[in-house]
Order: structure tokens, then sequence, then C-alpha cells
């Protein structure tokens, strides 16, 4: 008589709590890996003796950032680390409505692509003006 | 080498600081760097929202595991909270500083002396997210034991704000929220804050819910809203990656060190050390608007 499968309160709580888990594994992981590689980068640059304020920075490339890295040049691990700053909060977001989706609330779900339509705007409007 | 030290602990303290309030440390990094090291404003915004979202992202994973933050409600507002950044860092450099100095010295104002009012009348000293007044249990939500904020249930036929819905309390006048969202995004592209010390206020004040929540939901909410004009700012080439190196990581352990004590202070001190916050900052933002 019922195709579609019943989700009662009990089960919703729990899809939620495990998104909430997940969720928060996800920015923990994001924000470490950010900050280290941010911790890497500011060793570098103390190291090599570069005053942060006295120095014109180099622009971001994102070609030569793995080359940076790995001839351990201070400003690809900078570069990186704000990458991956700014992409934690978004992991997040993609995170959070794939667990949506998985509990089945599309609305949640709605919102969560909206938001990251709003994201890849801005990424149109930096390139843009830049 | 003594300069990244500096940067460094200044990002410590404002780390510490945003924390506990809710604030990012946006409010703290851009006068640290613009009068403590002398950047340029704009450089100074550029490097402050990469350290809102470090301080967003480190508070909030704890703010997730403790159930303290609602994700669903956060969600909800963050549609507009990054539409607003998005505007605002778009019209970043079109608008009169001044004029937005202004407004946001007689906002914050206003909503210290809206929350000093509340605190006399004693509407809402209680601790705990869910003994707060703003947030009085309505009928047919869930309130037990370990539901935390965003475990709230949402079989079909639930409204938004059902769904939304934290233990003992239920945020109403949704589309005010959306609005003062928007505000809060357009504020934190153009002046490099957060947005807490909006979305706090509106989320408790307006929307009913608790300051506790109302902290944590807007601390996880601040990383996507600073993440959208900060993608802008850094494809613009805003962003001095030497100077938000050292601050980042200092505002980072700040974070961690004030998310793990946040839990543990009482609501009425956060309230005082919010108020206390937006007095200062309101004058802050009132001499810049007299120039």
């Amino acid at each position: 008589m019922m195709d579609e499968p019943m989700t009662t309160p009990r089960d919703a709580r729990a899809d939620a709590a495990g998104v909430e888990r997940q969720v928060a594994r996800l920015l923990v992981l994001g924000t470490r890996l950010a900050v280290g590689l941010l911790a890497i980068g500011t060793a570098l640059l103390l190291s090599a003796g570069i005053s942060p304020l006295a120095t014109d920075w180099p622009p971001l490339h994102l070609s030569s950032l793995l080359r940076d890295v790995v001839a351990l040049r201070p400003e690809g691990f900078l570069w990186l680390g704000m990458i991956f700053t700014i992409a934690t909060p978004l992991f997040r977001v993609v995170g959070s409505t794939l667990g949506f989706a998985a509990a089945g609330e599309r609305r949640m779900v709605v919102l969560g692509i909206a938001v990251l339509v709003v994201i890849t705007l801005a990424v149109f409007a930096g390139l843009l003006g830049g | 080498m003594i300069v990244g030290l500096l940067l460094a602990t200044g990002g410590f303290g404002a780390g510490v600081f945003g924390s506990l309030l809710g604030l990012g440390g946006g409010v703290l990094i851009v006068p640290l760097l613009t009068v403590g090291f002398g950047l340029p404003f704009r450089e100074a915004v550029g490097v402050s929202l990469v350290c809102v979202i470090v301080t967003s992202s480190a508070a909030a994973g704890v703010f997730l595991e403790r159930h303290l933050a609602n994700l669903r409600l956060g969600m909800v507002l963050e549609v507009f909270t990054a539409t607003g950044a998005l505007l605002g860092g778009l019209v970043a450099f079109l608008l009169p500083e001044r004029v937005l100095a202004g407004l946001f010295a007689a906002l914050l104002g206003y909503t210290a002396f809206t929350m000093v009012q509340r605190s006399r009348q004693g509407a809402a000293p209680v601790s705990g997210p869910s003994a707060d007044d703003a947030g009085a249990v309505e009928p047919g939500v869930p309130s037990g034991p370990g539901e935390g904020p965003g475990a709230a249930t949402a079989p079909t036929g639930q409204t938004l704000a059902d769904q939304i819905a934290g233990p003992g309390y239920r945020p109403h006048r949704l589309p005010f929220g959306a609005v003062g969202s928007l505000g809060a995004g357009i504020v934190s592209a153009l002046l490099g804050v957060g947005g807490g010390i909006v979305k706090v206020p509106l989320m408790h004040l307006v929307m009913g819910v608790p300051l506790k929540v109302a902290t944590a939901t807007s601390n996880m909410m601040i990383g996507v809203t600073a993440a959208a004009s900060a993608i802008v700012y850094l494809l613009r080439g805003g962003i001095d990656p030497y100077v938000a190196g050292p601050t980042a990581v200092g505002v980072f352990v700040g974070a961690m060190v004030g998310s793990r004590v946040a839990s543990r202070i009482d609501v009425r001190l956060l309230r005082i050390l919010f108020v206390g916050v937006m007095a200062v900052t309101a004058v802050q933002m009132a001499v810049r608007a007299l120039g």
C-alpha cells in the first residue's frame, strides 16, 4: 500500500546527528590541514628572513603552486593553505548537502545547492574583476 | 622575524575573543592590522577575511560536535549571508565607507542598548541554550534530552520553521532573518568582519534563538559568508599571504582555546562581553564616519 520508505522521527534524528558528526569531522580535518600548510609557510617565511610587511607579496599562480611547494618556497605553502582555508567551509556545505540528501531532506538539499551557486558566482565575479 | 611573531600573537588574541563571542575576530583584526601594523584598509580586510574563516571553521567543528550550533538554521541563513557577501564584494569600492561606518555605528549602538534593556528587565538572563527566554517552548517542538539544535525531526509536511527548530525554541520571523543576514553578508565583505556582530543579535533578539545557539550558529556561518567575499578578494589580488599566514595561524590557536571554554561560560557574562564589544566597535565606526 505504501511504496515510499517511511522515516520515523528517531531515524531522522539519528540521520541528522550523523550529518552533524561528519560535518564536524570535515571541518576539523580541513582546518588542521589548512593551518598546517599556513604554519609551514610561516616557518619558511621567517626562516628565510622575509619580513611580512617589508616585501611585495608574490601573486597567486595556480600553475606554479605545486612547484613552489616541492621547492619549499613559503609562498607555495601559504597560497595552498589559504585555498584550503577558503575551501573548508565550502566542503562543509557540500558535506551537509550530501548528508541531507541521504537523509531525504530535499528542502535542505535545495538550500545547500543555493549556497554553492552563490559561491560559484563569487568565483566568476573574482575572475572577471581580476 | 619579530613582525611575524607579533602578527601571530595579535591573531591569537583576536581568535580567543572572536570564538567566545561568535564574532570571527575581524572586528579586532582589521584595527590591529591597520592601526597596529599600518596596513592599507583594503589589505587588512582581505587578511581579516581569511582569519575569520579559520576562526569559524575551528570553532564550528567543536560547536557542531557538542550540538550547540543549529546546522539547519545556519544553512537557511547562509544563502542570504553569502549572497550579501558577494554583493558587498562587488560594491566594496563604490560606496563611501563613511556612510557605511555611520550606519553600522548606529546599528551597533541600538542593538547594544536593546540587549542591555532586556537584561535589566530580567527577560533573558537564564544560562543555557534551552532555558533562554527567547526560546520559549512551543507546542509540537521536540525538547527532549539528547536532541541537538540541528537534530530536530524533519518528516514530510513540516514547515521550514519546524524543520529548523531546536530543543526548547522555534525560530520565527524568518523573513527578517533573511533580510538581516543579507545585510550581515554585505557588512562582512565591506569591513572584513564575520558579520556575527549583526547575526547574533538578529538570531537572538529578532528570531528568538537562544544566545548560545545563536553565537555557535553564527560562528559556523561566518566561514561560508567570509569565503564568498574572500574568493573575490583572492582572485583580485587583494590578500597578502605573507601577512595572512602568521596572523591566521595565531587566530587558529586562539580560536581553539576560546571554543574549548565557551560552553563553560555563563550566558550573562557572554552578553556583557558582547555588549561591551558592540559599544567599542560602535565608537570606532562613529570616529571613522566623522572623519
